[in-house]
């Protein structure tokens, strides 16, 4: 088994601190899907876990080995970027057979096959120049680079964004055919939480900067509930458990409850204890602000 | 195997009453070989560890066995096995729900019982 672990990430961009003394492990073989809102330092995270970027302190290590300019370590690594088609970028004019080719030249396991047998299933044309490719096709593009890469640990920054619902049940189709056959290891971004919640082993919520949860996605979903009620009597029975984002309305009053193992809501008192999908949990750790 | 997964209940404990009410249904025969978790997972595009959870859960009631470097089957015994089951979490979770609704509509023990016996089954 291997081990990617940020230490003491931090990253700032001037004034600007994006990541803050961050600190995660992954263990090889699991998909785990990073969530976080809009700033969060979801790609900054994944750019410098692949090199892309470095850190203005802590580092990044697999089995022990720091990955900075490492070429042994970061053969096992691809991060699969958001392709972003400006005029500076160049990109444009390439077609994507060409940026097929040379994503091959940087990725030493390359399956050139299986990016041929993707670009035929995803219907896109070789010979199409990315700057006339709509969203959702270049999000077929970053999926062929991350999946033919064959890399032991594959990034993908919001793989389906733009894709619309029968390409996004592709994409999941084909994580899970490649995830069963190969056991590689994905970090999947994205904020279409429900529909992938179901094909992330563990969750990793990333809020301003740090990680603030990173857990078995059916273990946090089991331990979470949300209990309503007249305010007094959800006052009581929640009384001392881990709470979050509480609303209220009038005398009634509704909080989001992470259990802790053999903890449970105090039973005698006149409450409706509901359970909670990952995206509520996520707005209720994250969207505190946002009210 | 051919129900939809839904959103209120884990997705693990789906998998695991779909597989029971498959085998209660004569659908999956005793000693006949279950779907794998890889099966599961792609034909439910769900993650294949989650799958393994709602299998494991069957396995551990004895419901299921495991043949090394086969598979998983259906235990010998398994249909009674389920009713008794299913039985203990009919009094376990559905009597909870309904004594809690029966407390916060103000119904008293006695007229819960009048009203169960008027009822026939």
């Amino acid at each position: 088994m291997s081990f990617l672990r940020c230490e003491n990430l931090s990253k700032s961009y001037g004034q600007k601190v994006v990541l803050n003394e961050l600190n995660l492990e992954l263990e090889s073989g699991k998909i785990y899907g990073l969530i976080g809102r809009n700033g969060a330092g979801k790609t900054t995270m994944l750019s410098i876990m692949s090199n892309q970027n470095p850190t203005s302190s802590g580092m990044v290590t697999l089995d022990g080995d720091n990955i900075w300019e490492n070429r042994k370590a970061l053969d096992r690594i691809c991060f699969s970027r958001e392709l972003n088609i400006t005029a500076e970028s160049g990109l444009a004019a390439y077609t994507v057979k060409r940026y097929l080719g040379a994503a091959a030249l940087y990725l030493p396991h390359w399956d050139k096959e299986m990016a041929a047998h993707l670009m035929q299933s995803f219907q896109l044309d070789p010979k199409a120049k990315l700057g006339k490719l709509s969203k959702g096709m270049l999000s077929m593009v970053t999926i062929i680079v991350a999946m033919a890469s064959k890399a032991e640990f594959t990034f993908l920054d919001e793989p389906v964004a733009g894709l619309d619902v029968v390409a996004r049940e592709q994409f999941y189709k084909l994580l899970l055919d490649e995830y069963t056959e190969t056991g590689r290891t994905f970090v999947i971004s994205t904020h279409i939480i429900e529909e992938a919640a179901d094909v992330m082993e563990e969750v990793i919520i990333l809020n301003k900067g740090k990680i603030i949860l990173k857990e078995n996605t059916q273990d946090l979903i089991d331990r979470a509930c949300y209990v309503t009620g007249l305010a007094e009597q959800v006052d009581q029975a929640v009384s001392g458990l881990e709470c979050h984002h509480p609303e209220s309305l009038g005398r009634s009053k509704g909080v989001t409850v992470l259990l802790k193992s053999g903890e449970h809501i105090g039973s005698g008192f006149d409450v409706t204890v509901q359970p909670l999908n990952l995206q509520k949990i996520f707005v209720a750790l994250c969207g505190e602000e946002a009210q | 195997m051919q129900q939809k997964l839904t959103e209120d209940k884990s997705i693990y404990l789906q998998i695991s009453q779909m597989i029971e009410t498959d085998i209660l249904r004569g659908i999956l025969l005793e000693e006949e070989r279950v779907p794998s978790t890889n099966e599961l997972a792609k034909l439910y595009t769900i993650n294949p560890a989650t799958a393994a959870k709602g299998v494991n859960i069957l396995v551990d009631e004895g419901i299921l066995y495991k043949k090394r470097g086969i598979g998983m089957f259906v235990a010998n015994g398994a249909v009674e096995k389920i009713r008794i089951r299913r039985k203990n979490a009919f009094y376990q979770m559905r009597l909870t729900e309904l004594l809690t609704e029966a407390r916060s509509l103000g119904i008293s023990k006695d007229e819960l019982i009048a009203q169960i016996m008027r009822e026939e089954l």
